[in-house]
């Protein structure tokens, strides 16, 4: 039962970007479209859930001491190998998420969970802790590059959905670095008016 | 003293088997990735050329380009790549020639311009504004050329004309004296 509530506190309880506001500079950054968050979600889950296992795993053998660095190494670990392997297997997605997969290492998500859960909890537990908030990274990417990519460019998942009309003067600023920051905002906002109903 | 020493063995060793790991996986996807940068190189300098069915590489110390061949061996035109930084990005395009130096097309192959304005020459309608175009042409309309430039994003259209234009000449310079070079040798063979 309580690892079902691991995996679903990730999506709405304690998401990782709307509620507990880790890791906005790769939200900001990819939510431009549905394409980049969807790949850039899996790849930090990716991550997540393969840091969380090792750490796990080795949190009797590493002192307290140089835990960080320790975490540090791992996590960076796992981004190279994303890296490397996304590069030789999916270019196009490579060329498309370039630069923002070094920056996965220094995704506060991935480390506080490292240091919050994983370190304190057993493999299943940290598995399921990681996967679950993945999941909640991508989905929180999902929805705001969805308002975004619509708005600003009148496409969902590079698809056109809106009038032609509309696609060639679009509501630029959406998909512009401001839009990024209204949307999350507001988003941000909406969740804790719900939150605070119940 | 000695516990510090012990913490710092740990971290030695978390860090060699995780170098070690790498290492191992560098070797087995870097050949994968040249071959794909290859592969994708050739199949932009086939779109810019497709007169041409074979390449030869000629590289001098500050350029290098393609000189593309047909099956008579007659040369059809050269291929190069541009590239300079644009407003976010460095713009890279796949440009090819006719053996006069006129543009005959051009491919931007790379590039992560701002979305729904740079990136924008990512769009089928971008490329062909350069086709038959020569060196002197290259100028965007705001700096009383011809080519128009993407709403919003004349950086964007700036950059890939003038690196271009950079490259082209950088090319003009290097042909003529192969070509007097080539002549000086045939006039040697003769003798």
């Amino acid at each position: 039962m309580s690892l079902i509530k691991e995996f679903t506190k990730g999506f709405v309880k304690e998401n990782p970007v709307f509620i507990m506001a880790l890791g906005l500079c790769p939200t900001l950054a990819v939510s431009s479209s549905v394409q980049n968050a969807i790949g850039m979600g899996f790849a930090a889950t990716f991550v997540l859930i393969f840091s969380n296992i090792i750490i796990s795993l080795i949190k009797g053998f590493i002192p307290s001491k140089i835990r960080i660095p320790a975490y540090i190494v791992v996590i960076a670990s796992f981004v190279t190998i994303v890296d490397m392997v996304m590069h030789a297997f999916l270019p196009p997605l490579h060329k498309s998420l370039g630069l923002f997969i070094p920056l996965i290492v220094v995704n506060c998500i991935i480390l506080g969970r490292a240091e919050a859960f994983a370190s304190k909890n057993n493999v299943l537990k940290s598995f399921v802790d990681g996967l679950g908030m993945g999941l909640g990274f991508t989905l929180a990417l999902v929805v705001i590059a969805t308002i975004r990519e619509i708005l600003g460019a009148g496409q969902f998942f590079g698809i056109n959905v809106l009038p032609k009309s509309y696609i060639e003067k679009p509501m630029l600023v959406a998909i512009l670095a401001p839009g990024a920051f209204l949307i999350m905002g507001l988003l941000m906002g909406l969740m804790n008016i719900a939150k605070k109903k119940k | 003293m000695k516990y510090y020493i012990k913490l710092g063995l740990i971290l030695l060793l978390i860090t060699s088997v995780a170098s070690g790991i790498l290492a191992l996986l560098n070797n087995k996807t870097q050949p994968i990735i040249e071959e794909n940068q290859r592969k994708e190189a050739e199949q932009a300098r086939k779109e810019v050329l497709p007169e041409a069915t074979v390449f030869e590489e000629v590289t001098t110390p500050d350029f290098s380009y393609y000189i593309g061949k047909n099956a008579d061996n007659q040369i059809v035109g050269y291929t190069f790549v541009a590239s300079k930084f644009g407003y976010s990005s460095e713009v890279k395009t796949m440009v090819g020639v006719n053996p006069d130096l006129t543009i005959k097309k051009i491919k931007i192959i790379s590039q992560s311009e701002t979305p729904g304005l740079g990136a924008n020459c990512m769009k089928p309608d971008f490329a062909p504004k350069f086709e038959g175009l020569k060196l002197e042409k290259l100028k965007v309309d705001k700096d009383g050329g011809d080519i128009k430039s993407i709403t919003g994003a004349t950086i964007t259209t700036r950059t890939v004309t003038n690196s271009i234009k950079e490259a082209l000449e950088k090319l003009m310079n290097i042909l003529p004296k192969n070509n007097i070079f080539e002549e000086k040798s045939a006039e040697e063979v003769s003798r």
